[in-house]
């Protein structure tokens, strides 16, 4: 088929259509965006990651994320990581309006197009959706790039605006974007079997799904004790532990424990399902329940998305637990070695923190972002059930009834999943230490003969770190609220659906 | 029949023929004695009349012409309703071609009210007696077939008049 | 002879066209209406206003002497819950449920017990022999067992009306007799009304009487055209 006749065919349709290409083209420019600025942090200079000389740091930077070549690397992670709901909004956004489009695909089928190219179409409007955000996003940086460039009184620069990242990688990750948008869209397509008569998808298993998510979050919690374990390794039994050996297990330990939480949605919501269906009374909730069983992984992508940022969360929240505990140890310390003297480390916590700060607002981000793609999967939801929903209404059906269902169905897996992924957050880090000590040990003082030597110990204070109550539950909270409020949101779509049109005979 | 179409105006027994065959062409083609023997039937009931000798060309063309008591005669046939049965045929369609060509619309369409609530009433009736609890599997398939054809009947009626009705308002729009 | 629902002077449009021009008829209680007409002439736009299911942009409809097209939409949902029932041509049981767990969920909404509701539920799935697929999602089913199962759920509630648009309009002729055959049967056993929409003439024979729709209007002819007036061409 040529590229041409692939063009038009891929971007033909309608008004629904029209703004599923606008919505990926977004979230795609935002994806670029997000790659441009973190090729554009690691163009500083030299990473490394461990502490570093301060002569290797970027001073011409006011921002102390960028200075700091030991922190740069966060950054950069931090901003890939702001890719992935970006691309759940972008696989969330194909499925709009799909039902339409399942018939034209069905349609072309029919005209004689093989499976093949029938994906290949689909593909193509992925692609040159996002190739158009892609192209987009790069305007965007371009133009920030230009005019951010301004220093402050200390001439600082506030951004990296002086360094560009290598031009070929630039080209590379615009290009690159797209194509890996058009290849998930047609793995996505890999589930549907396009038939002349209309899209089959893959019969439903009759058995839910497995325990598997269990096992990859036990894997990626040891991990994550690997790691806690290394350093006491090192000190008292001498093993020599590679550079690389830390960071890639953390690496190795969030994957795991992400993608365990990720694919536990589709479990947890076929449990809950199972679990409500055996004691549901009321109408809403026998529907909710019985729709959680029939097709539990509707809607559990953005779930998943969503639980990764609770998981960041939960992580963070330990993390600044576990920073304001060594801070106070070490103050507790002074105190006790220097007593009266004034302590120098609340400069450096602070720093800390305001990162700390940096990185929940980036996750604030993600989550409004996957908030947008659930309202989006709860739209369609509507939408392809019109009928059924209309004439549940005709029956008698109050449609508050037909609400509340909808909430449930939304509510039920989500709050349990949430709590599992604040719980498996927190734990990730504690493993690594859940309490935190300064001073200690013994030091041999002896006086300028090498005589009379004389070893004091230094007290140790110890403090076990709290477990951020507060800020879990804050995090925890605000998850909740997202699922809700789009939820409700996507209920308005609900009253337009239910119009009686959508059942008149002839 | 032959009366409806000498209601159009007086014709020779030739004609007579070739308009018979034109106006249902499906049917058996009108040989040309039975035509006469028909005409001298009805001239015999008193329902036409010879109206002139025409000896131009040919062999005797007797022009035939209505008289009223033929054309009472033509009304009466045309009011009454056809009663609904399976082989209704070839009667049904040209008393509805009659009533289709009849000046007096109102009367025509009185004529295939009458018509049609005859088959629907008998419809109605043959189906109460295929699902009564007492009925045999002989009358269900019997009243099934006997719906089948009423079906069949109301479909072509009710396309016939909207053909009729679309050419018309053609012909007069 | 009383008459359970009157309609007045009817009119509804879409938009700018209309679809029901001034209907005005009487149901009898106990009788079993057919409304036909050729397609697009209003039929189903008259069942959803008689059902309550669409607000008439002018006229009254009035069930048992009272007006329902003054009410809310919750109380017109009430009463479609508690004293019609609606039956359609397809696409109207939850798909994620079983057969037994639709019929039930009018129940449910009226607040009856688990327990109860299924029980009533397969009484009726019996009653309309396709209490062997109770357990079954409607995916499982033939045309003519979801209908029955939709039969079932319509009349778990024992309403007073049953409202039916096209139920066999995408059955095959066996089984579609099979579902009116049963639906005649139980209204008269339960003294119901129905109120039939169809274009089939089969399917109005199974009726008491006929009203033919023509434009959005009645048409007492019945023949469905008006033969224009005027001498015609030939």
């Amino acid at each position: 088929m040529r590229p041409g006749t692939l063009l038009r065919l891929g971007l033909a349709g309608t008004r629904t259509d029209t703004m599923r290409v606008v919505l990926t083209a977004l979230s795609t420019a935002l994806a670029a965006l997000a790659v441009l600025t973190a090729a554009n942090v690691v163009a500083i200079g030299q990473l490394t990651l461990h502490g570093a000389g301060s002569d290797q740091w970027a001073e011409q930077y006011s921002n102390a994320l960028l200075r700091e070549p030991g922190l740069r690397p966060g950054v950069v992670i931090t901003l890939l990581l702001l890719t992935v709901p970006v691309f759940a909004l972008a696989g969330q956004c194909a499925r709009l309006g799909a039902p339409a489009r399942d018939r034209r695909l069905a349609a072309f089928r029919l005209a004689g197009a093989t499976p093949a190219q029938t994906v290949a179409v689909a593909a193509a409007e992925t692609g040159v959706a996002s190739l158009a955000g892609s192209l987009g996003g790069l305007a965007v940086y371009l133009a920030g790039h230009e005019l951010l460039d301004r220093r402050d009184a200390e001439g600082r620069l506030p951004l990296p605006t002086d360094v560009f990242p290598h031009t070929w990688f630039v080209a590379v990750a615009v290009l690159a974007i797209p194509a890996l948008a058009a290849l998930a869209a047609a793995v996505v397509m890999r589930r549907v079997t396009v038939g002349p008569f209309g899209v089959v998808r893959r019969v439903r298993r009759t058995r839910g799904p497995g325990p598997w998510p269990g096992v990859f979050i036990v894997l990626g919690l040891l991990a994550f004790a690997a790691v806690g374990s290394a350093s006491p390794l090192r000190v008292h039994l001498g093993y020599h532990i590679p550079v690389w050996f830390v960071p890639t297990m953390l690496l190795v330990g969030v994957a795991c424990a992400g993608f365990g939480v990720v694919i536990g949605t589709g479990w947890i919501a076929y449990a809950t399902g199972r679990l409500l269906h055996r004691r549901a009374r009321r109408p809403s909730t026998v529907l909710a329940a019985a729709r959680l069983v029939a097709d539990p992984w509707s809607g559990s992508r953005t779930l998943a998305v969503l639980l990764i940022c609770v998981l960041f969360g939960g992580g963070t929240a330990a993390v600044r637990a576990w920073i304001a505990a060594g801070a106070e140890v070490q103050r507790a310390l002074d105190a006790i070695e220097n007593p009266g003297s004034p302590t120098t480390s609340g400069l450096v916590d602070l720093f800390y923190l305001r990162t700390m700060d940096l990185i929940d607002a980036a996750l604030l981000t993600a989550v409004a972002l996957t908030a947008i793609a659930m309202l989006v999967v709860v739209a369609e939801g509507v939408v392809t059930r019109r009928r059924e929903y209309a004439s549940l209404v005709a029956a008698g059906v109050p449609r508050a009834t037909l609400g509340r269902s909808m909430l449930w169905q939304a509510l039920l897996p989500a709050v349990p999943a949430i709590l599992v992924a604040l719980v498996v957050g927190v734990a990730l880090v504690r493993t690594i230490g859940g309490e935190v000590s300064a001073g200690g040990g013994t030091s041999r003082t002896c006086d300028a003969a090498g005589e009379h030597c004389r070893s004091t110990r230094h007290p140790k204070v110890v403090r076990v770190v709290p477990v951020p109550w507060a800020e879990l539950s804050r995090d925890g909270g605000v998850a909740v609220l997202a699922v809700f409020a789009t939820t409700g949101a996507g209920l308005l779509f609900l009253r337009r659906s239910t119009d009686l049109e959508e059942i008149r005979a002839t | 029949m032959l009366l409806g179409l000498l209601g159009g105006g007086p014709k020779h027994g030739y004609d007579l023929k070739h308009a018979y065959d034109r106006t249902l062409p499906r049917a058996k083609p009108l040989g040309f004695g039975q035509v006469y023997a028909t005409l001298g039937r009805l001239e015999r009931d008193g329902l036409v009349t010879q109206a002139g000798h025409d000896r131009a060309g040919g062999p005797d063309r007797t022009t035939f012409a209505i008289t009223d008591a033929g054309r009472g005669e033509l009304e009466r046939w045309v009011a009454t309703v056809e009663p609904p049965a399976p082989h209704v045929g070839g009667t049904l369609l040209a008393k509805v071609m009659v009533a289709l060509m009849w000046p007096d619309a109102e009367r025509a369409m009185a004529y295939l009210t009458a018509q049609r609530k005859a088959h629907t009433d008998r419809l109605r009736e043959l189906t109460a007696a295929k699902t009564d609890p007492a009925a045999t599997i002989g009358d269900v398939i019997a009243a099934d077939y006997a719906i089948s054809h009423l079906d069949a009947d109301l479909v072509w009626l009710r396309t016939t008049l909207a053909r009729v009705a679309d050419l018309r308002s053609g012909v007069h729009e | 002879m009383t008459h359970i629902l009157q309609a007045r002077a009817v009119v509804r449009a879409y938009g700018t066209t209309p679809a029901l021009r001034g209907v005005t008829l009487d149901i009898t209680e106990g009788e079993i209406l057919a409304i036909t007409g050729p397609s697009g002439c209003g039929k189903s736009t008259l069942l959803h206003c008689l059902a309550g299911i669409m607000r008439p942009d002018s006229g009254e409809v009035a069930y048992r002497g009272t007006r329902i097209d003054t009410l809310s939409e919750a109380a017109r949902s009430r009463l479609r819950r508690t004293e019609f029932g609606v039956l359609f041509q397809f696409g109207q049981l939850v798909a994620e449920l079983t057969a037994a767990q639709n019929v039930a969920l009018p129940l449910l909404l009226a607040g009856a017990g688990r327990r109860e509701a299924r029980t009533a539920a397969l009484a009726w799935l019996e009653r309309f022999g396709v209490a062997d697929v109770a357990d079954s999602r409607p995916g499982e089913m033939s045309g003519g067992q979801q209908q029955r199962c939709a039969m079932a759920r319509a009349l778990v509630t024992e309403p007073r009306l049953i409202f039916a648009d096209e139920p066999t309009g995408a059955l095959d002729t066996l089984a579609g007799e099979q579902v009116l055959g049963q639906l005649v049967r139980v209204a008269h056993e339960q003294h119901t009304t129905v109120v039939l929409v169809t274009h089939d003439a089969r399917v109005a024979g199974y009726a008491d009487r006929e009203i033919v729709l023509r434009d959005g209007a009645v048409d007492a002819s019945g023949l469905g055209i008006a033969l224009p007036t005027g001498r015609h061409g030939r």
